[in-house]
C-alpha cells in the first residue's frame, strides 16, 4: 500500500480549543525509519499535533493515519511509543518497576532490561523514582516509552531540562534506534537538536510553515544558520 | 518577624481563593447546606415513632391509658387488636405496642400494681426509648386519677434485647460507612495523582481499553478494601462485641459491594476534580449528607416527609438498612427486604462502574 511508506500520515488536521485554532490544517507525512523534527516555539501546536497522533486529541477536521491505520485505533498503539513532556512516572515505584509496568501494559516485559540499559539506568534500577535526579527521571520516562520496541516513537520535547552532555547521549540513542528501523517524531525548540533530524517541520500558529531537510530549509530561507532560517520562515503573520 | 512578609503570604492566599470559585462556594455554601439539613431534620416536624395500644381490659382504666397514649405528642399511638399489633411489629410498621390485659382495672384496684406488657421491635434504641417513656407517662396520669400505683412494665424485644445499646445500633451501620468513606477518598486521590503526574495520559496513549483501566483499579483497591472490611468486621465483633445475630459471610458480602461501589464512585467523581484538594471537597458534598440521611444516626421513619423521600433515593440507605437487617434481625437472602437492599447496592455498583468508564476518555482528551 502507498500509505504504508508513511509511518505518520496526517491530512488537514484542525483542532480548536475554544476559539483558538491549536491546529489549523496541518498536513504531516513522516516516512518510515526517519527522524522527523517538529520545530516551533512554545504554544505553536507541537504537543497538540503529537497528541492527535495517538488519539488523545480528537481533531475537528482532517484525518490521521498511523502505521497505515486510520486513527483512533487502539491496536495500533501497541506499536507506538509516546513520551510526554513531563516525565510521567510513578514516584513511589522504582525505575525498574515503572518500566516493567509499562512493559506489562504493552505485553512486552521482555524489553525491560534492554530499555533500562539503553538509557544507562540498569545500575540504578532499584532506586525509587522520587529519589532520582531530573535527568535520570527523563531517561526513565524514555525507557518506559520504548520498552515495547515500538515502530513509531513520539517524543514531546524529550530534552527539556536535560544537560548538554545527556542530550548528546540521548540523541545518539535516537539515531541508533532510527538506524534499526524505528520511526521517530521529536518535537523541540532547540536548534542544535534539529540539525540531527533527517527532516524538519517548522510549526507555528497551528500551521506547518516549512518542511524539508536541514539543508533544504537553509536554502529555502537563503541563510546559513538554521536559527535564522527558522526566524525568517516563520515571519508569517497568523491568518 | 516582618509584617510585610506575613501580609504577602496572607494576601497571596486570599488571591488564590478568589480564583478558585469552587472552593469559595464550598467554604461558604456547604456549612449552610449541612446545618440547614440538620435543622430541618431535627425540627422539621418529622414523624414521631408509631406504636400500638392493645386494650383487652374489661374495666375503664384500660381505655383511660389507651386514650392518654393516643393523645400523646411524643408517639403516634393507635388502638389495634393483638394479632394486628404483632403483624405490624414484625413488618416494622410500628416500633412497639403496649398490651393492657383483661384484668388490668382489677389489678390496679386490688394490688395497686400495673404490669403491662410492652413489646418492642428493638432494632432502633431511640424509638424504643420514646415508646417506653410515653407508656410510663401515660401511667403517671393514671396514677393521679386512681391513686398511687406501682408501675413495673414487662418489656420484651423482638430484636436485640435489653442489653442492646447505641453502639450495637450504630455499629452495624458504621462497619459499612467506614469502609465506604475511606475507600472512596483513597481511590479519588489516587486517581487524581495518576492524572496529575501524567501517567494517565500515558496509559490513554497505550492500547489499554478504558474498561481495563477501571477494572484494574477496581480490583487493586478492592483487594485493599476487602482486607480493611475484614479487619473492621473482626474488630467490631470480637473486640467491641457489636450485637450480631446474622451470617458473617453476608455482612462481608454487603461490605464488599459497598467497597466496590466506593472505588468506582471515587474514579467517577475524580473526573470532576482537577486537584487532590478538590477531591477532598467531595466529602462535605457527597459523604456528609448521606451520613445524615441514610438512617445511620436518625431513623428514617422519623424524618420530615420530603427528607424521607430523599433518603430512599440514597444508595447508602439501603446498605445501612441491609447491614442492620443482617446483624440485628438475622436476615438472610430469603428475606425480601434484604433482597431489596442488596439489589439496590448491586445496582448502584453497576451504575458507577459504567459512569466511571464512560467519563474516563472524555475527560482526558
Amino acid at each position: 500500500m502507498a500509505t504504508e511508506t508513511y509511518a505518520v500520515d496526517a491530512e488537514d488536521v484542525v483542532k480548536l480549543f475554544g476559539k483558538q485554532r491549536a491546529l489549523d490544517g496541518v498536513t504531516l507525512r513522516v516516512r518510515r525509519g526517519e527522524v522527523y523534527g517538529l520545530l516551533g516555539p512554545n504554544g505553536a501546536g507541537k504537543t497538540t499535533l503529537i497528541r492527535s497522533l495517538v488519539g488523545l486529541v480528537a481533531p475537528e477536521a482532517g484525518t490521521v493515519s498511523v502505521l497505515g491505520h486510520r486513527m483512533p485505533q487502539l491496536d495500533v498503539l501497541a506499536h507506538v511509543g509516546y513520551m510526554t513532556q513531563q516525565a510521567a512516572l510513578y514516584p513511589d515505584l522504582s525505575a525498574e518497576e515503572n518500566v516493567h509496568f509499562f512493559g506489562a501494559i504493552y505485553g512486552r516485559v521482555d524489553g525491560v532490561r534492554d530499555a533500562l540499559e539503553l538509557v544507562d539506568l540498569w545500575d540504578r534500577r532499584k532506586s525509587v523514582v522520587a529519589s532520582l535526579s531530573g535527568g535520570m527521571r527523563t531517561r526513565c520516562s524514555l525507557a518506559c516509552a520504548l520498552v515495547h520496541k515500538p515502530d513509531l516513537l513520539l517524543l514531546d520535547e524529550p530534552t527539556v531540562g536535560v544537560d548538554p552532555q545527556l542530550r548528546v547521549q540521548l540523541w545518539d540513542r535516537f539515531r541508533k534506534m532510527a538506524a534499526e528501523g524505528t520511526t521517530i517524531v521529536v518535537s523541540s525548540h532547540v536548534m542544535d537538536e534539529a540539525e540531527r533530524c533527517d527532516r524538519l517541520g517548522l510549526i507555528r500558529f497551528g500551521k506547518l510553515l516549512a518542511e524539508g531537510s536541514v539543508a533544504e530549509i537553509k536554502a529555502k530561507a537563503g541563510v546559513d544558520r538554521l536559527e535564522e532560517a527558522f526566524l525568517k520562515l516563520s515571519e508569517v503573520s497568523p491568518a | 518577624m516582618n509584617a510585610r512578609r506575613v501580609e504577602a503570604i496572607t494576601q497571596r492566599l486570599l488571591h488564590q481563593f478568589r480564583r478558585d470559585r469552587r472552593t469559595l462556594a464550598l467554604l461558604f455554601g456547604a456549612p449552610l447546606v449541612i446545618l440547614g439539613l440538620l435543622g430541618y431534620l431535627l425540627r422539621g416536624g418529622g414523624d414521631v415513632p408509631k406504636m400500638g395500644a392493645v386494650n383487652l381490659d374489661s374495666g375503664q382504666l384500660g381505655s383511660l391509658v389507651a386514650s392518654t397514649l393516643e393523645g400523646s405528642k411524643t408517639v403516634s399511638a393507635s388502638s389495634m387488636s393483638q394479632a394486628d399489633a404483632e403483624t405490624r411489629l414484625r413488618s416494622g410498621d410500628i416500633a412497639g405496642y403496649v398490651l393492657l390485659p383483661a384484668d388490668f382495672t382489677a389489678q390496679v384496684q386490688q394490688h395497686r400494681v400495673v404490669a403491662p406488657e410492652v413489646h418492642l421491635e428493638g432494632s432502633q434504641p431511640g424509638l424504643s426509648q420514646s415508646i417506653l417513656q410515653s407508656v410510663s407517662q401515660s401511667f403517671v396520669s393514671l396514677a393521679s386519677q386512681a391513686g398511687g400505683v406501682q408501675f413495673t412494665p414487662r418489656v420484651s424485644f423482638l430484636y436485640g434485647g435489653p442489653s442492646f445499646d447505641t453502639l450495637d445500633y450504630f455499629g452495624a451501620a458504621f462497619i459499612g460507612l467506614v469502609v465506604f468513606f475511606l475507600v472512596f477518598v483513597i481511590t479519588a486521590v489516587a486517581f487524581l495523582r495518576e492524572r496529575g503526574q501524567g501517567t494517565l495520559e500515558r496509559l490513554m496513549a497505550s492500547p489499554l481499553r478504558r474498561a481495563e483501566i477501571v477494572l484494574g483499579y477496581m480490583l487493586g483497591f478492592t483487594v485493599l478494601a476487602l482486607v480493611q472490611s475484614a479487619e473492621v468486621l473482626a474488630f467490631s465483633l470480637l473486640v467491641l462485641h457489636v450485637h450480631n445475630v446474622g451470617n458473617v459471610a453476608l455482612i462481608f458480602l454487603l461490605e464488599a459491594l459497598m467497597a466496590i461501589a466506593a472505588v468506582n464512585l471515587g474514579i467517577f467523581l475524580s473526573m470532576f476534580a482537577r486537584t487532590e484538594f478538590q477531591a477532598v471537597q467531595f466529602i462535605p458534598l457527597v459523604i456528609v449528607p448521606q451520613v445524615l440521611l441514610a438512617g445511620i444516626i436518625f431513623p428514617i421513619s422519623t424524618e420530615p416527609g420530603p427528607l424521607q423521600w430523599l433518603s430512599h433515593v440514597l444508595p447508602l440507605t439501603y446498605a445501612v438498612e441491609g447491614l442492620r437487617n443482617i446483624m440485628i434481625k438475622g436476615a438472610d437472602l430469603t428475606w425480601s427486604t434484604l433482597q431489596l437492599d442488596v439489589g439496590v447496592v448491586l445496582g448502584f455498583c453497576v451504575l458507577v462502574i459504567l459512569a466511571g468508564a464512560a467519563t474516563l476518555r472524555r475527560r482526558i482528551a
